[in-house]
C-alpha cells in the first residue's frame, strides 16, 4: 500500500443531518458518533432539485448543473418531446478520480452509470442496468458475482412484498461490504469512495418505521443503520494518521405527508394540454402548452425555437414566468402553503449548459413531495411512500478538521465535491 | 491481402480466417443462431471455413416467442445442412409464464440471457460464435468483445496483436467463455450483398409483404415491420443503398429505457 495520504469517501445516500446526529447520540452508530466528536460535522444544502441523479454528480464534479449538465432523471428530447434518462455519459464535468494521479475505487455512486475505463476500479450505481456495462474493469465480474453483489435492491418489491424487499437491501448491502473488503486489499488505490444506498430506499418506503419505535420493522431500520455504522468501523480501523475520511449525504429525508402533482395544477390552469383523447404523456401535450414539469418539480416554459412545437415566445416568456410563480406561490392544501420557494435557472445554475436547465425549480413546504407524473387524477394524494427527500439538511463529517478551513459557512454538495477534489489531486 | 479482391471477398477472408482461429484454439465451441440473416450468414461462412461441414453445435435460444416462419425455416436448413442444433429455453422461467408483458428487459433477461448461460454451463463451450456487427444499433452491440478494447469496448480488429489468441485464453480462464465475432467489421448491407452473391436463403419476414418488411427478426411481440416495397433481395440491397433509417428502427430499442423507467417508477419518479 502506497505511504501517500489517502481519501476515502462514504456516501450514505439521502441521510438527514439530524438522523446521523439521533444515531449517533443514542448510541445506534458508535463509531461516527467518535468521528463527529474527533472531526467536523455539518448540515449540507443538496442540489436543486435535492434528487441523487443530480447530487451525486455535484459532489463527484465539484461543479453545479450548468457545469456537468445533469438536471434530473429524466429529460426531455427539444425535438421530439419524448423522454430521454441522463446517464454518465451525459456528464459534462470530470468526475475527481480523473484528476487523480492514483488509482481510484468507486463502488456504487448514482448516476454513473454506464462505467468506461479508468484508472483503478468503477462499478456504478443507481441506475445501473446490465452488469457488464456497470463494471470496470470487466475482470472483476466474476469476483462480483461470487460476492453475490447486486447493483441495486428491487424497489418494486417494497410495493408488494415488504419483508422480501427488506432481505434484498439486507443482502444488497451485505454484498457492498464484502466487495468493499475486497478491493481495499486488492488494489494500490489513492481514493476509495463506497455510496450505501439502502438508506434512501428505506426512508422512502419506512420513514415510519424509523419515527415509530413500535413499527414492526423498526429494528431493521435501526440494524441497516447499525451494519453501516460497523463498516465504518472497520474502516476507521484501517486509516492511518494522514488519511481523510469523509462522510456525506447527497441530500436530506423527512416524512412526507401529500404527493402533489405539478402538472395536475398546470393542466387544471390551463398551461398544459393533451391532444383530445390522447393519453397524457409528453409526446401527446397539445401546441397550446404553455409550461409542463418533468420530475420532481422541474418547470419548462414550451418555448419556440426551443421546442419543436414551442407556444411562448421570447416575448411572451417573463409573463408566463410570472404567471407561473403567482400560481404556485399561492398554493395551499390543507390550509398550508405547499411551495416553499421558486427559483430562476439563472439564480441557481451556471455554466455552458444553462440552455439545458429547467426555467423555473420548485421547492416544496415540509411535508409536500412534488411530483412531475402527468397521469395522475388528483392534485395531491397519499401514496406507499412515507419518507421524501429534502434539500437543506444533507450532512457532511471530515475526520480532518484543517480540511474543512476554506469550506463556506453554508456549504453545499458542490463545496463537498469541491473539498474531495482538493484532497486528492 | 491481394489487392485485386473484391470488398466482400476481403470481408470474407477476413471472417474465415477468425471461424477458424477461433476453432484451432478452443475446440469446445459452438455458434448461436438467431436464424436472422446475419448469423446465417456466419453460419455460412462456418460451413466454407470447415469445406462444408459444421465441426460443432448451432445454438438457438428460443424464448418461444418467435415468428412461426423463424421455427420452419430453423427446422427445414437443420435438416438440409444436417446441422447438430441444440435449442436453448429457459423451462423454468417459461414455467412461471414469463413474457413481454412483465417488462421487455425481464423478459429478455431471463428468456435469451439467462437461456444462454443455462446452455453454455450445460455443454461447457469455451468459446462462442456471434453474428453480431459493430454497425448494429442498439442494446446487443453492447455484447462482451475481445480486448484490446477501444473506449467503447468495441474490438478493434486492424489492430489486434498477431498473439491475440493467447491473450483471448487467458481471458477464458478467469470468465465463463469466449465470444467470438466473425462478422463485426460486416455492415448490414454487406451482409446483404453477401447473401446476395452467394445465394443464401432467408426468412421470408425480411421479403416486403403489403408494402411492410421486417429489417430485423426476433421474437414476434418486440419486432414490428418497417414500410417498403422490397419483395426479392435484389430489391433490398436497392433499398439499403438509398435508405437511412436505421435498421433496428422497427425493433424494440427501448429496453433499457423500459428498464429505466420502471427502476424510478418504483420509487415514485415518472
Ligand atoms: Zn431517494
Amino acid at each position: 500500500m502506497s505511504a501517500n495520504p489517502r481519501t476515502i469517501i462514504i456516501g450514505l445516500d439521502g441521510v438527514p443531518f439530524g438522523m446521523l446526529k439521533a444515531f449517533a447520540d443514542a448510541g445506534v452508530m458508535p463509531c461516527t458518533r467518535a468521528i463527529i466528536r474527533d472531526g467536523f460535522f455539518t448540515p449540507m444544502q443538496s442540489s436543486i432539485p435535492e434528487v441523487s441523479s443530480v447530487a451525486w454528480p455535484s459532489i463527484i464534479t465539484g461543479h453545479n448543473p450548468g457545469q456537468h449538465g445533469i438536471f434530473g432523471f429524466v429529460d426531455m428530447i427539444p425535438d421530439s418531446y419524448k423522454f430521454r434518462f441522463p446517464n454518465f455519459k451525459d456528464l459534462k464535468a470530470e468526475p475527481f478520480w480523473n484528476l487523480c494521479s492514483g488509482q481510484a475505487v468507486i463502488v456504487n455512486v448514482p448516476s454513473t452509470y454506464p462505467v468506461r475505463p479508468m484508472n483503478g476500479v468503477h462499478i456504478s450505481g443507481f441506475v445501473s442496468i446490465d452488469f457488464e456495462k456497470s463494471v470496470y474493469p470487466q475482470s472483476l465480474l466474476l469476483e462480483l458475482r461470487k460476492l453475490d453483489y447486486r447493483l441495486d435492491v428491487d424497489a418494486r418489491k417494497a410495493h408488494t412484498a415488504m419483508d422480501e424487499f427488506l432481505q434484498d437491501v439486507d443482502k444488497s448491502l451485505t454484498a457492498r461490504i464484502k466487495a468493499h473488503q475486497f478491493l481495499w486489499d486488492n488494489y494500490d488505490w489513492q481514493v476509495f469512495m463506497l455510496v450505501f444506498t439502502g438508506t434512501d430506499r428505506l426512508m422512502h418506503f419506512l420513514w415510519d418505521a424509523y419515527e415509530d419505535p413500535a413499527h414492526k420493522h423498526h429494528d431493521f431500520f435501526l440494524d441497516h443503520f447499525k451494519k453501516i455504522d460497523q463498516a465504518i468501523a472497520e474502516i476507521t480501523a484501517k486509516l492511518t494518521a494522514p488519511d481523510s475520511l469523509i462522510i456525506l449525504s447527497d441530500h436530506g429525508f423527512e416524512k412526507l405527508e401529500k404527493e402533489v402533482y405539478v402538472n395536475h395544477l398546470l393542466a387544471s390552469e390551463g398551461f398544459l394540454a393533451f391532444e383530445q383523447g390522447a393519453e397524457p404523456k409528453p409526446v401527446n401535450m397539445a401546441s397550446a402548452t404553455k409550461a409542463f414539469a418533468l420530475d420532481p418539480a422541474r418547470l419548462y416554459i414550451n418555448q419556440k425555437g426551443k421546442f419543436q412545437a414551442g407556444s411562448v415566445s421570447e416575448a411572451d416568456k417573463s409573463a408566463c414566468l410570472a404567471d407561473l410563480e403567482q400560481l404556485f406561490s399561492s398554493l395551499e392544501i390543507d390550509g398550508r402553503k405547499v411551495i416553499k420557494h421558486i427559483y430562476r435557472k439563472q439564480d441557481i445554475y451556471a455554466g455552458p449548459h444553462l440552455n439545458s436547465a429547467p426555467d423555473l425549480v420548485l421547492l416544496a413546504d415540509t411535508g409536500f413531495n412534488l411530483k412531475g407524473a402527468m397521469t395522475s387524477k388528483q392534485l395531491a394524494a397519499k401514496g406507499p411512500f412515507t419518507g421524501k427527500h429534502t434539500y437543506p439538511d444533507a450532512f457532511l463529517l471530515v475526520n480532518n478538521k484543517d480540511l474543512t478551513a476554506d469550506l463556506s459557512e453554508n456549504p453545499c454538495v458542490t463545496d463537498a465535491g469541491k473539498l474531495i477534489k482538493s484532497c486528492v489531486s | 491481402m491481394d489487392s485485386n479482391l473484391s470488398h466482400l471477398d476481403k470481408l470474407e477472408n477476413q471472417s474465415i480466417f477468425i471461424i477458424r482461429e477461433a476453432y484451432s484454439q478452443f475446440r469446445d465451441v459452438a455458434m448461436l443462431w438467431s436464424i436472422g440473416k446475419d448469423s446465417t450468414a456466419l453460419l455460412w461462412l462456418v460451413r466454407k471455413a470447415f469445406f462444408g461441414k459444421m465441426p460443432f453445435p448451432v445454438v438457438h435460444i428460443d424464448t418461444t416467442y418467435k415468428f412461426k416462419e423463424i421455427y420452419d425455416f430453423r427446422d427445414k436448413y437443420t435438416k438440409e445442412w444436417d446441422l447438430s442444433l441444440i435449442v436453448a429455453k429457459n423451462e423454468e422461467a417459461l414455467g412461471e409464464n414469463m413474457g413481454p408483458t412483465k417488462g421487455k428487459f425481464q423478459c429478455c433477461n431471463e428468456l435469451k440471457t439467462v437461456a444462454l448461460k443455462q446452455a453454455i454451463a450445460k455443454h461447457g463451450f469455451k468459446a462462442l460464435y456471434l453474428g453480431i456487427r459493430r454497425d448494429e444499433h442498439g442494446i446487443r452491440a453492447k455484447e462482451r468483445v475481445f480486448s484490446p478494447r477501444d473506449e467503447d469496448f468495441e474490438w478493434d480488429y486492424k489492430n489486434q496483436p498477431p498473439e491475440l489468441w493467447d491473450q483471448y485464453k487467458t481471458k477464458a480462464a478467469e470468465e465463463e467463455h469466449i465470444r467470438v465475432h466473425p462478422l463485426l467489421g460486416w455492415r448490414e448491407i454487406d451482409v446483404w450483398e453477401y447473401v446476395q452473391r452467394e445465394k443464401i436463403p432467408a426468412v421470408n419476414l425480411y421479403f416486403a409483404r403489403n408494402s411492410k418488411r421486417y429489417r430485423s427478426i426476433g421474437c414476434a411481440t418486440c419486432c414490428s415491420p418497417v414500410d417498403s416495397e422490397a419483395d426479392t433481395i435484389d430489391k433490398i440491397v436497392e433499398e439499403l443503398k438509398t435508405s437511412r433509417i436505421s435498421e433496428r428502427s422497427g425493433r424494440a430499442q427501448d429496453k433499457e429505457d423500459d428498464y429505466m423507467m420502471q427502476k424510478l417508477r418504483s420509487l415514485g419518479y415518472m
